[in-house]
């Protein structure tokens, strides 16, 4: 336990790049569903999509 | 693209944070996170162009691999500078390598810039720790002027360019990457537009540099430390390619009159930097006027503007960066043992160091252009995209590489074979760091043989 503790204390620097990767990931994705809001929606490009098919463009 | 800059900015606070005795193991580690994560940039999947875009930042074609190049550097530098670094006070350590990490940090929002104006502060925001490394960290007293001269030319060169850049912004209405490639092309012609067109280039051409505003780069390149060094030859002379790339989009009509005098001074550049690098003494600034030689190549690639030009400008760019790299920090290696520059004092190393002479020679190999490597590619196909412009340019590209060659022989001989001097007694022998420091370099460039088109930029 108390070696636990002390790895934490010692290596818990570590943790703050992955957060990073977390929290950059998150916006990044935040904002393509934000661009994307409108995608298959326009009145010009709306269409059926076609089994399986996801998206029209990304 | 804020998945890569927020763990970087992350790395700030593990910096200073983490225990004294991990502090290089910590940031050596995260920072290679960091850049095997940007190769997922590669990966490209966008049809619109541009990818993986917020308001500010996006990448495309053109940018990627300059983007996953400074991300790979940045764990090579703070592996490059451990040696010196470490002797001295703790705090000192965290500000240097604090310094190379927000070194990373604005460059990947220069390349990463939709918006031109972003692109310029951010050129001229890496400036403040590239100064700071050269003129704090530094070995000899004339490193003061060398910052002074890596200063005032670059600030003399951009200072016009933010006044053609408002200027265009006040004639277009934006400054956008994204848009102003669709704008109407102007109609250029009076005198005051040629003022712009070279107002518009000069910053950049000062960055690469041009033969004839070249004199601050051996002088920056030889005071500063191994990671300044590395840093000034692999990412920010390209940040002056990059920029020419995105600017000579705009300037079209009048480019094609324009650009003759500067692709012959490149191209004589070539030449004339080549014949200097032949009777160099000092090994960095062989080293360094090697990078002028080979920028001039890399810009006569983007003036002519052909897809064929400005690819073998990408090309050559990111291969002339891996290895020019290497060669530093193999300089570095024979400097921090003999703690001399002068080629001719430490000779015969090849006896001593046989495994490091074949880092020698494959990083001389590369930097000669040999056959495979990415770095043949790049020159050939600038060569033959000059060559389709004007046939008499083949005699500047020709003897320029013939001096290349003869150059690297020489640089290879003077430090690598002969008689080892008198007074070598006992060398330190070679870390494992320093294999791997050159291992890291010269992989990414036998891969890139294997899969060149992710470096074509636009075109691929």
């Amino acid at each position: 336990m108390v070696n636990f503790a002390a790895m934490v204390r010692e290596h818990w620097v570590n943790v703050l790049v992955p957060l990073g990767f977390v929290i950059g990931i998150y916006l990044d994705r935040w904002n393509d569903q934000k661009l994307t809001a409108f995608r298959n929606k326009s009145a010009l490009y709306s269409r059926e999509l076609k089994p399986g098919e996801e998206y029209t463009w990304k | 693209m804020l998945k890569i800059l927020i763990p970087t900015i992350m790395l700030f606070p593990t910096i200073w944070l983490s225990p004294s005795k991990w502090v290089w193991t910590t940031t050596t580690l995260q920072s290679l996170i960091i850049a095997l994560v940007s190769l997922s940039w590669i990966n490209w999947s966008s049809e619109t162009g541009w990818a993986s875009s917020n308001l500010y930042m996006g990448t495309d074609p053109l940018s990627t691999p300059l983007l996953v190049l400074t991300c790979w550097l940045l764990p090579l530098m703070i592996l490059a500078s451990q040696n010196h670094i470490k002797a001295e006070p703790i705090a000192r350590q965290r500000n240097y390598i604090t310094l190379l990490a927000s070194l990373q940090t604005f460059l990947i929002m220069a390349f990463g810039a939709t918006e031109i104006i972003m692109f310029y502060i951010m050129f001229e925001a890496t400036l403040i720790p590239t100064l700071i490394i050269i003129t704090r960290w530094g070995n000899q007293a004339v490193r003061l002027s060398a910052g002074t001269y890596f200063l005032f030319y670059t600030l003399a060169g951009s200072l016009p360019l933010l006044v053609a850049l408002l200027l265009l912004h006040q004639n277009t209405g934006s400054l956008s990457m994204l848009i102003i490639q669709y704008s109407q092309p102007m109609a250029l012609s009076s005198w005051g537009d040629k003022i712009w067109w070279a107002g518009c280039l000069i910053a950049f051409l000062v960055k690469m540099p041009l033969y004839g505003v070249h004199l601050w780069l051996p002088k920056a390149h030889v005071e500063a430390p191994v990671a300044g060094s590395m840093v000034l030859a692999t990412i920010l002379l390209k940040l002056g390619g990059y920029g020419m790339m995105r600017m000579m989009l705009m300037l079209d009509p009048l480019s094609k009159d324009m650009v003759y005098p500067v692709i012959a001074l490149a191209l004589w550049g070539v030449l004339m930097t080549g014949s200097i690098c032949l009777r160099q003494t000092d090994l960095k600034s062989l080293i360094a006027y090697s990078s002028v030689s080979h920028m001039g190549l890399v810009a006569g690639g983007i003036l002519i503007q052909t897809p064929w030009g400005f690819t073998g400008a990408l090309v050559l760019m990111i291969a002339h960066g891996l290895v020019s790299s290497a060669l530093f920090c193999l300089a570095n290696t024979t400097y921090e043992r003999t703690h001399s520059r002068t080629m001719i004092l430490a000779r015969g190393m090849q006896i001593i160091f046989p495994l490091t002479a074949v880092w020698w020679f494959l990083s001389n190999l590369a930097n000669l252009a040999l056959p495979p490597l990415p770095n043949l590619m790049g020159e050939l196909v600038i060569i033959t995209a000059l060559f389709n412009w004007s046939p008499w340019t083949l005699i500047l590209t020709g003897a320029g590489t013939l001096i290349t060659a003869a150059y690297s022989l020489y640089l290879f001989l003077m430090s690598q074979r002969g008689p080892l001097p008198q007074h070598i007694i006992n060398l330190q022998p070679f870390h494992t760091r320093e294999h791997l420091l050159m291992i890291l370099h010269l992989l990414p460039v036998a891969l890139l043989i294997t899969k060149p088109e992710i470096m074509w930029g636009w075109w691929y």
